[in-house]
């Protein structure tokens, strides 16, 4: 797009445009200002709307971490975009399905052109070199100020802390590594799951890859699919409900197993097994005891693909009493795991533990398919290797139409490798000498803990770690550990620069409250970001980023393995916005450090060497081939170096359409059943596992979990009491006499937002109110009725929100959506959004997963003003100045959100 | 009348997702407190205490489902009827229409529709709803709504060939009985959907959602 041709544009346009226009441009100081980037006003998005016949559909960026992956296209008028829509590009059939979008997606627009988007640098007012007054962190008022003082003063204290403090104290929440300050000597780090909860080490260490689904067109030959603590409609957008209900047309029957009677359940669900959270590994081991005891596991198989399951069969070295035969049977510790021994912990009544276990066992083939929310839990592990042990006992692996599976995310519904991928950016990997292991992305699923050189902390440990100045020492570590095995640290600048946004740690972490005191103690924190989120609220400086949607090139988007998205440029960066690219090359000249070390190439090579690279499965299914055709034209048009080529598809084809997708068909040469070698000749074909089988018993798993240090697990499937699980809701346990906290709140991912992406959208949060959910008899009991505001305590903080009483709840839970921007009362200590990381507490276990499916909480009837609707909020604007053109688009008050008027 | 056009809505397939509900918003620039389709989610059931073990509930019968709904486009709109300022019609093709220029904004129109379909926008003082996509229509487009569902839950198509295919049904829980306005809409209904005014179930959203 042109620059030139874009402002004169803008400048013809209506009036009122054009003074908003002028406006801005006066305000950044005259036409300078203008070369680096377009400054209009959201007015200008509501004049265009208002005759939005004309204009150009463009195929366009949904890029967040939302489960789904689907081709949004702009209508663009005059450089803003006018209305949305999904994929048209082909016909529609359930084998070669359109790739249609969600009420998220849709409402991408508001996002990237919202009254809220950060317009210019800012810092805040009582800020100064060294923190200032830290406690007005979250409260105090922002001040604007240009890019160069931005940049100096960030300079300045990254320079000022290393020097003084050494690069210990650079410290990167919820991320291993940037590439300036990997460049700069490095950062300590963070490290741990967040999505896949406990999954990640249990499925490498037990099953090697034998974990995924078959292919999607598969699925159909299924009779029966088992979906545990999943909820597609929200947490896979997109196209994965649609595919499970192909399934079910070909006749599969589906049990979900789940606290809720979630929205997919009314798509899919023939059966509904209610479950406690986190107990699910005691209804997995009575289940078991069932088919032990009535011989409905699948001993042939177990005998020749696993290790573990009974004492005749156990890996070499090992206590042949730790098998788990004799575990459920009570053998050894004189407790068989009954169906009424689980269902007191589970809540599923023995009947309907043992019919759902003869069901699983008798019905072949199965899709035995497990979310990762249920292991979200402390010591997760338990539930993975229970899930993968059940599964196995009823032999469904390696067959048609079968699987026991962890499948999730964009992945849901579809197994196999990608069809067609991209190629890389060509960018050097990037190292960050104080964690070297750890990846480019937040440490996600660090798998080597027994490393030396890794000076990073669970995502759980992060703001303890600030506020007492010590974390728990990994094995590769442990020779530079205190006496009592943790490392000390003195972190004092917290660094938040990144692509665009997300990565929104402070309230994507457990433990808000403690996060925000930690926040107030460091002396610098310093953002990048589109909207003002909570990291960024409770930041010294914050820099306005560029969206996907102002990226000069495009590029590409990938996520179930069919298709691959292509985005393009909607307008020039809004405002004041650049790219993190931008930021870090600018900062390193400050710091000495030479840019091309860091990023040798421009973002436009990067997704030029990204379309060269692009590979797509030949038809015949024999390899792969290069997807993109690339003419000499277009590399002159990009101004980029490289060759042309033969692809499946132009370029011009593809930026035109926004997706390439592979046309399937049953009995096409593309499917794939998950483990067919391996069950064909498990001799000639093993596993990667220690053993090359299944392992029921995984000492590695044991060993390997014990060298990040914070728990251990024993090397068979056991139920151990999780901390704040449901037996943590009661005073006395024998007598069952509730405790003070005598709620399970479960941390589920909700319909409005893509993690704590588009929390600020209204048609979204009028869609989706981020309502308590509580079973009918509880409310009763409490005097609560739906609408209800009520107030939820837990042993860490505190919310108030609106309460939906259903009978959809199992009773003794309540369930809240993850990542609405914590709104804290300062007075009352009361976070209004109901972010669930206010409630959740920090409990580091395993490799470190995040415990947000089981939090023990009190509810109460709020007795102070009713709580305003959140779709009548104003939005977080953080500076409202005399050249804010900003639309009142959604909300009715433009005021701060009024204080919540306590009892 | 020559036709009539009408939804079919595949309750069996609904999620809830609203990908419907903000596809229409989007389509039609309204804000956030102006929703010309709504999805409303219907639900019931029942828990009881099991005497043997403490703290064990048993469920039966919990249920839900979903409605999405807009204007029914109604073949006796009584809308029209009350509309003092004569801003309503109905087109050839059984599009119910308000004519923004002639509303006075007494909002009875609002106040007759057993559906809530007509809204009103309080920038401007007048009414509106949903217009069957007439501007997409008339260029050979399907409505907005109807090209964004995820799970293929929503069509349209002449009234007496929808029903033909799909039946008869056009009136499940939460909507009112058909006989008030005789809705051109055509429901597959779920596997839990109860008729109109057979419902042991409620609501099951928040006022502030519908």
């Amino acid at each position: 797009m042109s620059e030139k041709n874009f402002i004169k544009k803008a400048l013809t346009d209506t009036v009122l445009t054009r003074r908003s226009f002028l406006k801005w441009s006066a305000a950044l100081g005259g036409t300078a200002a203008l070369a680096g980037g377009l400054k209009f006003g959201l007015k200008a998005a509501q004049a265009a709307a208002q005759a939005p016949d004309s204009g150009q559909w463009i195929p366009v960026a949904c890029w967040h971490n939302c489960g789904g992956r689907c081709l949004n296209v702009a209508l663009v008028k005059d450089g803003v975009v006018v209305r949305q829509k999904t994929d048209d590009t082909h016909p529609d059939s359930p084998d070669f399905h359109q790739q249609r979008g969600c009420a998220r997606g849709r409402s991408q627009r508001h996002h990237v052109f919202g009254a809220d988007r950060i317009k210019y640098p800012m810092k805040r007012k009582n800020w100064a070199p060294g923190g200032g007054n830290k406690e007005l962190r979250g409260v105090d008022e922002w001040v604007r100020i240009s890019w160069d003082e931005a940049l100096n003063d960030i300079a300045s204290e990254l320079k000022r802390i290393k020097e003084t403090y050494g690069n210990k104290s650079l410290f990167l929440p919820q991320f291993a590594s940037s590439r300036l300050l990997s460049a700069y000597g490095g950062a300590t780090a963070s490290y741990g799951v967040t999505s896949d909860g406990s999954w990640l080490q249990v499925q490498s260490q037990m099953a090697s890859n034998l974990y995924t689904p078959n292919d999607r067109l598969d699925y159909r030959k299924s009779k029966l699919v088992v979906l545990w603590a999943s909820n597609p409609i929200w947490s896979s957008g997109g196209s994965p409900t649609y595919n499970y209900l192909q399934a079910k047309k070909a006749g599969a029957k589906f049990i979900f197993v789940d606290p809720f009677l979630n929205d997919s359940t009314q798509v899919l669900a023939d059966e509904w097994i209610p479950v406690r959270p986190s107990t699910d590994t005691a209804l997995l081991l009575g289940m078991a005891y069932h088919m032990i005891a009535n011989n409905l596991h699948d001993q042939a198989f177990l005998d020749q693909y696993t290790l573990g399951f009974d004492a005749a069969h156990m890996p070499s070295g090992a206590d042949p009493k730790e098998n788990f035969k004799d575990y459920v049977l009570g053998t050894y510790d004189n407790t068989p795991k009954t169906p009424e021994w689980a269902s007191e912990i589970c809540g599923t009544p023995p009947d309907v533990i043992r019919s759902f276990a003869q069901e699983i066992a008798t019905t072949k083939p199965m899709v035995f398919q497990s979310s990762s929310s249920v292991a979200r839990i402390s010591f997760g592990q338990q539930f993975c290797q229970a899930f993968l042990t059940v599964g196995w006992m009823t032999g469904n692996v390696g067959i048609p139409g079968g699987a026991v599976t962890h499948s999730y995310h964009s992945g849901a519904s579809y197994g196999g490798a990608p069809l067609v991928t991209p190629g890389g950016n060509g960018l050097p990997a990037v190292i960050n000498p104080l964690f070297p292991g750890g990846g480019a992305y937040g440490g996600y699923g660090f798998a080597a803990p027994e490393k030396p050189g890794s000076y990073a902390m669970a995502f759980e440990e992060m703001w303890d770690a600030v506020l007492n100045g010590e974390y728990t020492a990994m094995q590769g570590l442990k020779s530079e550990a205190k006496a009592n095995g943790k490392i000390p640290c003195d972190l004092r600048l917290m660094y938040f620069i990144r692509a665009s946004s997300g990565a929104n740690a402070l309230n994507q972490s457990a433990g808000i409250p403690k996060g925000i005191k930690a926040f107030r103690k460091v002396d610098f924190v310093v953002t990048s970001d589109i909207v003002l989120s909570t990291v960024s609220k409770y930041a010294d400086i914050v820099l306005p980023a560029t969206t996907p949607w102002e990226q000069d090139l495009g590029g590409f988007l990938t996520g179930n393995p069919e298709m691959i998205l292509w985005y393009n440029q909607v307008t020039e960066p809004l405002y004041e916005a650049r790219t993190g690219q931008w930021i870090e090359t600018e900062l390193a000249k400050r710091l000495g450090i030479d840019p091309n070390t860091i990023y040798p190439i421009s973002m436009e090579q990067q997704a030029f060497n990204s379309l060269v690279g692009a590979k797509v499965i030949k038809e015949d299914g024999s390899g792969y081939e290069p997807l993109v055709t690339i003419t000499t034209d277009d590399i002159k048009a990009l101004g980029v170096n490289g060759k042309p080529q033969q692809g499946r598809i132009s370029f011009q084809d593809l930026k035109t359409k926004g997706v390439y997708q592979v046309k399937r068909y049953p009995g096409d040469p593309y499917g794939f059943i998950s483990g067919q070698a391996f069950r064909n000749d498990p001799v000639a074909n093993p596993l990667k596992t220690a053993s090359g089988k299944l392992e029921i018993h995984c000492q590695a798993l044991s060993d390997k979990i014990a060298a990040y240090g914070l728990s251990t697990v024993p090397p068979v499937a056991q139920y151990r009491k999780p901390v704040e699980g449901y037996e943590d809701t009661f005073a006395d346990w024998d007598k069952k006499i509730k405790g003070d906290y005598p709620f399970q709140l479960v941390t589920i991912h909700y319909g409005r937002r893509s993690h704590s992406v588009f929390d600020n959208i209204g048609q979204l949060r009028r869609a989706f109110p981020q309502e308590l959910m509580m079973n009918a008899l509880d409310a009763k009991a409490l005097g609560i009725q739906s609408d209800d505001t009520v107030l939820v305590s837990s042993r860490w903080g505190k919310v108030v929100r609106h309460v939906y009483v259903s009978d959809r709840v199992v009773p003794g839970v309540v369930l809240l959506g993850e990542g609405a921007w914590a709104e804290m009362d300062e007075s009352l200590g009361i976070d209004k959004a109901g972010a669930t990381n206010t409630l959740n507490g920090t409990h580091p276990t395993g490799q470190g997963e995040e415990p947000w499916n089981s939090c023990n909480v009190q509810v109460v009837k709020w007795t102070g003003a009713p709580l305003e609707y959140d779709y009548k909020w104003p939005h977080r604007v953080p500076i409202h100045d005399s050249t804010d053109v900003r639309s009142d688009e959604w909300h009715l008050e433009p005021d701060i959100i009024t204080p919540l008027k306590g009892a | 009348m020559a036709k009539q056009l009408a939804f079919h809505f595949d309750s069996s397939a609904c999620g809830d997702c609203k990908a419907c509900q903000v596809a229409c918003q989007d389509k039609n620039s309204l804000p956030p407190q102006m929703m010309w389709r709504r999805v409303f989610q219907y639900g019931g059931g029942n828990w009881s205490p099991e005497n043997d073990i403490p703290g064990l509930f048993r469920a039966s019968g919990v249920f839900s489902y979903s409605v999405s709904t807009a204007c029914m486009h109604c073949q006796d709109p009584i809308c029209l009827k009350v509309c003092p300022a004569e801003a309503i019609s109905k087109r050839d093709d059984g599009v119910v229409l308000i004519d923004q220029s002639k509303c006075v904004g007494c909002r009875y129109c609002e106040w007759a529709c057993p559906y809530g379909a007509p809204v009103f926008d309080e920038t401007r003082g007048v009414m509106t709803k949903c217009t069957f996509c007439e501007d997409l229509l008339a260029q050979g487009q399907n409505p907005a709504c109807v090209d964004a569902c995820p799970v293929r839950a929503l069509a349209f198509g002449e009234l007496d060939k929808l029903r033909k295919q799909y039946g008869n049904v056009d009136a499940v829980e939460p909507l009112p009985s058909d006989e008030y306005t005789h809705p051109s809409i055509v429901i597959t209904p779920n596997r839990h959907s109860q008729l109109s005014g057979t419902g042991t179930g409620t609501i099951q959203n928040l006022p502030e959602e519908v």
